[in-house]
């Protein structure tokens, strides 16, 4: 603990379209440390997850900069900064190729980086998240949700990476399946050291798997807020507290 | 007062290759004008029990039930003229997404409009009035605006409101709401609930609300039906929901993580057999 394992500084990402300019993310800076978890949590359009695409060179910056271990990034990203970053996307059934096996989804990126004992791997990832052997030759259309996002973190972490960008990585699943997701990222990040940088709608999800977290609306980090200051309720502002009023449920109108 | 709605004994079967699958096996309930809530995770046939009850079951299913009645009417044997002069002006739906359920290439106004003209009489003035006035009641700031918009052009929590507008204009007697908010912003969605709320007080509608979100249901609803593996296994009042005896609504309601912090690692569901008997 103590290194800083991410630093965001400043980040603004522009998109242009003919004449229309749209500014998703106006000035967001933070720091993760190694081993830390940390959240980023904001309604839709606030550009949380343009920050994390931003991170590993799928958003373009218009001006701050990123940088993971004190290093500054280049554009586009080396080989070796994707072996180190890996992510888990929202969808389990939009982001596995439909026309391939499990054992071909965990077997591309080994082939790409160059990994050795490559069968080892494959049979230790998908125990690892606790799929045995019997799946490794399955299509994504035999598997449930959560079993699909089992698969993508399989495939996240078999290039033993240090970070993991977690993008809404259960909001697709059920209650019961997102508590089995949520407690296999727990116990993985424990094991293996790993830092997490998670994105999320859902305020109970973050502070229950984050030390630390920033609420995003309209492009802005408009607070950062410890896991102990969430569950107090200590919130300095206006809109994070009506976010933690909408999510404990529904209640009548006020007055 | 007698029920507005009455289902015993609700089945929804579809025909598969390994034989006829039940994902609806005896739902039995009644409804008065209140709000009720239908919970449970995908595959509990939650959705499938509202679709039926409009009947909307789609083909090759088929729905079948010892008694469903709407204030009167037996819809088992409902002919086709029945089912047009309930649907919409009398019983209507709302569905999850806005992006899939309003025409796209029509303007909201016209859609609204539409939906007046079916359910009532009067003059094209007359309904634009009312489909801009029900804009207006579900909270819609530039009515003329979003009445002249097309679908795209209205954000998910636009959509989501005109779609309750066009349902609503024609004042049903029974609204189903399947997983209305669900697409939405937690903000956003407090503000759909509020006008629900407000239609189901002021006017006496009564309101099935299916959703997956058990801790949204217990704040929302007066009463929850807990649905699994399209079977009703616990009834309660959504306020009694912390006492629930079954353990599947027990077990749902622990695997919630809690703003508050909670257990760690979080208790998961263990499934029994014996729940689907």
């Amino acid at each position: 603990m103590g290194e800083v394992m991410i630093t965001v500084d400043g980040l603004e990402v522009t998109f242009r379209r003919g004449g229309d300019t749209v500014r998703a993310v106006r000035g967001v800076s933070f720091e993760v440390m190694r081993g830390e978890s940390f959240g980023i949590v904001g309604e839709s359009g606030s550009g949380k997850s343009t920050v994390l695409r931003a991170f590993c060179g799928l958003a373009p910056t218009s001006a701050g900069s990123v940088a993971m271990g004190g290093q500054g990034l280049q554009t586009p990203r080396s080989a070796a900064f994707f072996r180190q970053v890996q992510m888990v996307f929202q969808d389990p059934y939009a982001s596995l190729h439909p026309r391939h096996t499990v054992d071909k989804v965990l077997s591309e990126p080994l082939a790409i980086h160059g990994f050795d004992r490559r069968e080892e791997r494959i049979e230790q990832a998908l125990a690892e998240v606790g799929l045995g052997a019997g799946f490794r030759f399955r299509y994504p259309h035999q598997l449930s949700g959560g079993q699909r996002q089992r698969v993508a973190i399989a495939r996240a972490l078999i290039l033993e990476p240090q970070v993991l960008l977690l993008d809404e990585p259960t909001s697709a699943l059920d209650a019961s399946i997102q508590a089995e997701v949520l407690n296999l990222l727990d116990r993985l990040r424990a094991e293996r050291g790993l830092t997490y940088l998670m994105v999320s709608h859902d305020l109970a999800v973050v502070s229950h798997m984050c030390e630390r977290l920033i609420v995003m609306q309209h492009g802005r980090a408009v607070e950062e807020l410890s896991r102990a200051a969430l569950a107090a309720h200590r919130a300095e502002t206006d809109y994070t507290r009506k976010l933690l009023a909408a999510s404990e449920g529904y209640s009548p109108a006020p007055g | 007062m007698s029920p507005l709605l009455t289902v015993e004994d609700l089945r929804v079967t579809f025909p598969t290759r390994q034989g006829p699958s039940e994902v609806v096996r005896g739902v039995s309930f009644t409804l008065g004008r209140e709000r009720l809530g239908i919970v449970g995770e995908s595959g509990s046939g939650k959705s499938q029990t509202g679709r039926a009850i409009l009947g909307l079951t789609p083909p090759p299913g088929r729905a079948t039930a010892k008694i469903l009645d709407f204030d009167g009417i037996d819809l088992r044997a409902a002919r086709p003229a029945t089912w047009r002069s309930l649907r919409g002006a009398r019983m209507s739906m709302v569905m999850q997404d806005p992006k899939f359920s309003l025409n796209p290439v029509m303007t909201v106004g016209r859609q609204i409009v539409e939906a007046v003209k079916f359910g009532a009489t009067g003059t094209r003035a007359e309904a634009r009035d009312r489909a801009l006035a029900m804009l207006e009641a579900v909270q819609i700031r530039d009515p003329e605006r979003v009445f002249r918009a097309y679908p795209h052009e209205l954000s998910g929590g636009m959509g989501q409101r005109a779609m309750i507008a066009m349902m609503l204009v024609t004042e049903p007697d029974l609204l189903i709401a399947d997983e209305p908010t669900s697409a939405l912003d937690v903000t956003v969605q407090v503000e759909v609930l509020r006008i629900l709320d407000r239609l189901v007080a002021e006017r006496g509608m009564g309101l099935i609300f299916i959703s997956h979100d058990l801790r949204l249901v217990s704040s929302f609803c007066d009463r929850v039906l807990v649905m699994y593996a399209g079977r009703v296994v616990e009834e309660l009042k959504a306020s009694e929901l912390k006492q629930a005896q079954h353990s599947y609504t027990r077990g749902l309601m622990n695997c919630l993580p809690q703003i508050e912090g909670g257990q760690r690692p979080l208790p998961t569901l263990e499934r029994d057999a014996a729940w689907a008997k």
